[in-house]
């Protein structure tokens, strides 16, 4: 196992992160409204969520922080761990949306806190427009 | 930067005068919440987001792993981001209280977040929140003015050691 390249060694700047896609439901969007006691209507109550101007309940920022986390610790694995996830939401999505958590390597650094891969990520749909984006970073293990 | 736009970094208000004086003095207020974590709660929670990482829900498989023992997903402390208030006490849309500000308008947007994941959570350890409502500003978009709630969570462990921090951003309009 020695013999090959560690994860920092193997990812350069540019790189790509494999995608996960994700395809929130109104069942999921109920779970995480639950574990997070988020109790406000936009994430389960359509008519509501009507009469605010969105096409249908609105699927929760944090989830889409977590979807992006997932990615990046999909992608990570043991070899360390998701240090950072900042997100803005852009577009929004909703249930039956078919979205796509992707992101690519901007910077690598070396320095007395250790080893880190700082990343731009982002989520976008079938379409291409823009459900949320921002930067991510994971923290490589000694 | 890439494909997209970078995130509204937290672009102060010129005028604090904008911001109702009820609103602005929530500013600065402090809420101390602690919580335990079970392996219940992180089950859930991974099967919440969707995440079939068997390092969340399988003993046998975690104590393999270099973390020994099950461990929470990156952004767990969501789970603790709001306050178990009774019903009775949000209003009427069941907009958290954390962000239930006396503000000029009612529709809660979008938002952003800023989230650091420190130390590793596990089943029996012990959370402490600390929550502060930290800015109010308002921007003229184009649909009009938004306003901005900026809460900042600091989650440690029984050991003091930070679990995470996350600054998050409210928006509504």
């Amino acid at each position: 196992m020695k013999d090959e390249k560690g994860f920092f060694e193997r990812i350069h700047e540019g790189d790509e992160i494999p995608a996960l896609t994700k395809k929130p439901t109104y069942m999921q969007l109920f779970m995480f409204s639950a574990i997070t006691w988020n109790r406000h209507l936009i994430h389960y109550n359509t008519e509501f969520a009507r009469g605010d101007g969105l096409r249908d309940v609105a699927t929760h920022r944090a989830l889409l922080g977590n979807f992006l986390a997932q990615m990046l610790s999909d992608w990570v694995g043991e070899d360390g761990k998701v240090s950072k996830v900042e997100w803005s939401v852009r577009g929004g999505a909703a249930p039956g949306d078919v979205i796509m958590c992707r992101g690519k390597v901007v910077q690598k650094v070396e320095d007395e806190k250790g080893r880190r891969i700082g990343c731009d990520i982002w989520i976008e749909n079938e379409d291409g427009t823009l459900i949320a984006s921002g930067k991510g970073e994971v923290a490589l293990s000694d | 930067m890439g494909v997209f736009r970078q995130p509204p970094r937290t672009e102060r208000s010129v005028d604090m005068g904008d911001i109702p004086a009820e609103a602005r003095a929530m500013i600065g207020k402090e809420r101390v919440l602690v919580y335990e974590v079970t392996k219940k709660d992180i089950r859930r929670f991974a099967q919440a987001i969707g995440d079939k990482n068997p390092l969340y829900v399988d003993e046998e498989y975690a104590k393999k792993t270099k973390y020994k023992k099950i461990i929470a997903p990156p952004l767990f402390c969501h789970a603790f981001a709001f306050e178990d208030v009774p019903a009775e006490d949000l209003r009427e849309d069941g907009l958290p209280i954390e962000v239930d500000v006396p503000l000029p308008v009612k529709r809660a947007i979008g938002g952003a977040s800023s989230f650091e994941v420190g130390e590793p959570i596990s089943p029996g350890d012990t959370i402490t929140a600390t929550k502060k409502l930290v800015d109010i500003y308002k921007k003229t978009g184009k649909t009009g003015e938004l306003y901005f709630i900026v809460i900042d969570t600091v989650y440690r462990n029984g050991k003091g050691a930070m679990v995470a921090r996350e600054k998050a951003t409210y928006i509504q309009r």
